[in-house]
């Protein structure tokens, strides 16, 4: 059995190897939520996330013969860099096992930090198989993302120094993959307050803790935004624990966690992956629960693809009705195209991509279709400007997707 | 400091006294490092986040220090402001806190984004056209009408030692982690945030300076060297719409003129690659103004091999379509 002990000890292991970071009152997602919010930004740890807490009491345990003969691990993301991270810093070979189609950056980043990575399996549970086989095979210690007494203990130094920072939380909402994090939580949690709340979160697409508590059998697949928590089996040493401590799983939708990733760069000014976002996600789709509380968040990462974020960012502009694409359907005369930019500019709209298209298009030889992307301040004002061209006899059709 | 409108310069005790006016209020925003990148870049970088500040940057640490001693019997009259960016957030959140009205005085042209997230705070927005209008007017004819007190954005002694409060948060918080800085580097438009920051660290630190500006807007950098104010150029342009003040402020530059070991300016492509690392490595969103001096760094303007350097990012209320931008660089 894990307990307090096992954390508090972590603690003084961690001591220098892993940041305490900070954990901050954010007035702004207390407005917006109704309750006080604060955020445990493990966004801020070494490499990126939370996992370097728990690699690092892991590895720190290993005999001089375990370490000389070195690890191995399976991993495309955050538990990849957490083990990456330690192997190098304490002189450990380490043997990092991703399927043969990860990108190339996640690859160099890992190797980066000395680890040799090894591209087998089709996924990163058949390479955690062929990691655990070779790990057996060459007499190496396989460090596990999260069924590890060490690992959960390791990841619960997060959650002891949330409490630490602020003592009279209500309530903690922590992202759920294999468990690691959540358990490790909750065990701390459990032994600082045993009426403070936790509530555990994952991704709809990967629900695996959530139909555990049900006594479902696991049903993940897809693709999610929250790849750091995309987990089809829920850990064997963690589900008992939260099942002993947690005080619900609840999922959240793909939608609510962009929006998520997306508040907090709008509002909070911080960069947080898709499964550090899953806690908030939760908050903003059941604002209820949470009102008049005091809510720590814990934000577990912040490792997202440049790209992937860039189109979070401007696919909320188009939710938002800030960026609005319109197909607008003119009669085939001199003038037309100009009075619909008139209408457009005279309502406070600014046009910034025109595609006229009449040649492939279906349409009768006599009309035309033109395409208007413009910048527009929010929803109302999408709508408002669409009224002004219907009236002045443009049908007009919203592509973009507003809600 | 003994009048709210005082035209001295001020000194270090005022900056102690603005920490303890701001207690409790503004947020002492951490230090930030991300040790992978230290031993990428061959120095360590601390970063002093004001993006995570109250309004999402640092205007509102000196907003609040003028607006909250405006005595009881004046209150009623509010504030008043001209600015379509960080301050006017600045002086509507710190009003608001007051319970004061606060009238932010805008160009009709300004982004509707600024204008709505000053309304959100409890500012009036009171659009004037810059063709026929004069701001200064409006202004006055405001103080005059309804007894409003007027929050300058950095020429004001209050206001500089406000933002100072930063520089003595460095000095506390680098204590904290045993560290002992070579270099500090400042964003400088106005000039408010950096002489207040540089006379704090003066009484603390006692390391070296320098202020952080774009290429286009290195009015400081020119004055600095010249010692006396330097406008910047007709026509000049930059991303960093928070810094393009035209020329640095009276009151700001006698004391950065004393105090700075210097001035660092930067491309609009070295700000965008500052904001992409920002993002990336750091986990934090900076605009354009608010990474100059990160930028600086990274790009080792001055040489830091070896060395402690802290950056303040000022603010971070960028556009998505600027961090898309800083993304794809």
């Amino acid at each position: 059995m894990i307990d307090i002990n096992d954390i508090n000890k972590a603690r003084e292991l961690l001591a220098g190897q892993v940041l305490h970071t900070p954990t901050i009152l954010s007035p702004a997602l207390s407005n917006l939520t109704g309750a006080e919010v604060y955020l445990k930004l493990e966004n801020q740890q070494v490499t990126g996330s939370f996992k370097v807490r728990g690699s690092y009491v892991r590895m720190s345990s290993l005999s001089e013969a375990e370490r000389g003969a070195g690890v191995i691990a399976a991993s495309a993301g955050n538990h990849a860099q957490g083990v990456g991270y330690h192997a190098q810093r304490l002189g450990i070979p380490a043997a990092i096992y991703m399927p043969a189609n990860t990108p190339f950056t996640k690859v160099a980043r890992t190797e980066a930090l000395g680890a040799t990575v090894i591209l087998e399996g089709e996924s990163v549970a058949e390479s955690r198989i062929l990691a655990m086989q070779a790990a057996e095979a060459e007499g190496k210690v396989f460090i596990h993302p999260y069924d590890d007494p060490h690992v959960i203990a390791g990841q619960g130094t997060a959650t002891a120094e949330l409490l630490e920072d602020v003592p009279d939380l209500d309530v903690i909402v922590v992202p759920i993959g294999g468990g690691g994090l959540a358990a490790g939580c909750c065990i701390a949690a459990a032994a600082h307050n045993p009426a403070l709340e936790v509530v555990g979160a994952q991704a709809d697409a990967y629900p695996s803790m959530y139909q555990a508590f049900k006594g479902e059998p696991p049903h993940g697949r897809g693709a999610t935004i929250a790849d750091g928590i995309a987990v089809k089996e829920p850990g064997e040493m963690t589900t008992p624990i939260l099942k002993a401590h947690m005080n619900g799983v609840a999922v959240v939708t793909e939608a609510d966690i962009e929006r998520a990733v997306q508040v907090f760069v709008d509002v909070q000014r911080l960069i947080v992956e898709g499964s550090g976002a899953v806690p908030l996600a939760l908050m903003l789709a059941e604002r209820e629960r949470f009102k008049g509380r005091k809510v720590g968040l814990m934000v577990s990462g912040g490792n997202i693809d440049s790209r992937l974020l860039s189109s979070v960012l401007m696919r909320g502009l188009v939710r938002d009705g800030r960026l609005a694409k319109l197909r607008i359907t003119l009669i085939d005369m001199p003038g037309a195209l100009a009075a619909v930019a008139g209408i457009i500019g005279d309502k406070g709209g600014n046009i910034v991509d025109v595609l006229h298209q009449r040649m492939f298009r279906d349409v009768p030889v006599k009309e035309a279709d033109v395409d208007i992307a413009i910048e527009t301040i929010d929803a109302d004002h999408v709508r408002e400007i669409m009224a002004a061209l219907e009236a002045a006899g443009f049908g007009t059709r919203l592509l973009s997707d507003m809600r | 400091m003994d009048s709210l409108n005082s035209s001295e310069p001020p000194v270090f005790a005022d900056v102690q006294d603005a920490a303890r006016q701001l207690q409790g209020w503004a947020r002492r925003t951490p230090l930030l490092e991300n040790t992978i990148l230290n031993d990428t870049l061959g120095f360590r970088l601390i970063v002093k986040p004001e993006c995570l500040q109250r309004t999402g940057s640092f205007k509102f640490r000196g907003a609040f220090n003028k607006i909250s001693r405006i005595p009881e019997d004046m209150r009623a009259g509010g504030v008043v402001a001209f600015s379509s960016g960080n301050h006017a957030q600045g002086v509507a959140a710190a009003a608001s806190l007051m319970g004061m009205k606060s009238t932010i005085i805008m160009p009709s042209d300004a982004p509707k984004a600024k204008i709505a997230n000053t309304k959100a705070l409890g500012g009036t927005v009171v659009l004037y056209d810059r063709k026929t209008e004069s701001r200064e007017e409006i202004g006055e004819r405001l103080q005059k009408e309804q007894g409003a007190v007027l929050v300058k954005p950095y020429d004001e002694p209050l206001i500089i030692a406000g933002q100072g409060t930063i520089g003595l948060e460095i000095s506390e918080q680098v204590a904290e982690i045993d560290a002992n800085p070579d270099a500090v580097i400042v964003p400088a438009g106005g000039g408010g945030l950096i002489s207040g920051t540089a006379l704090a660290i003066s009484g603390t630190l006692a390391c070296p300076v320098y202020s952080a500006e774009p290429e286009a807007y290195d009015d400081h950098k020119r004055s600095l060297e010249a010692g006396s104010r330097l406008p910047v150029p007709d026509g000049a342009e930059s991303i960093c719409d928070a810094l393009l003040a035209p020329i640095p402020g009276e009151l700001t530059f006698s004391l950065n003129s004393r105090l700075l070991a210097g001035g660092l300016s930067v491309s609009d492509d070295e700000v965008l690659m500052a904001m992409k690392t920002a993002m990336l490595s750091l986990k934090i969103v900076v605009e354009p103004g608010g990474a100059v001096a990160l930028a600086s760094a990274l790009t080792q303007k001055i040489d830091l091999r070896g060395k402690i350097v802290v950056v303040v990012c000022s603010g971070g209320n960028a556009d998505p379509e600027m961090l898309s931008r800083a993304l794809s660089i």
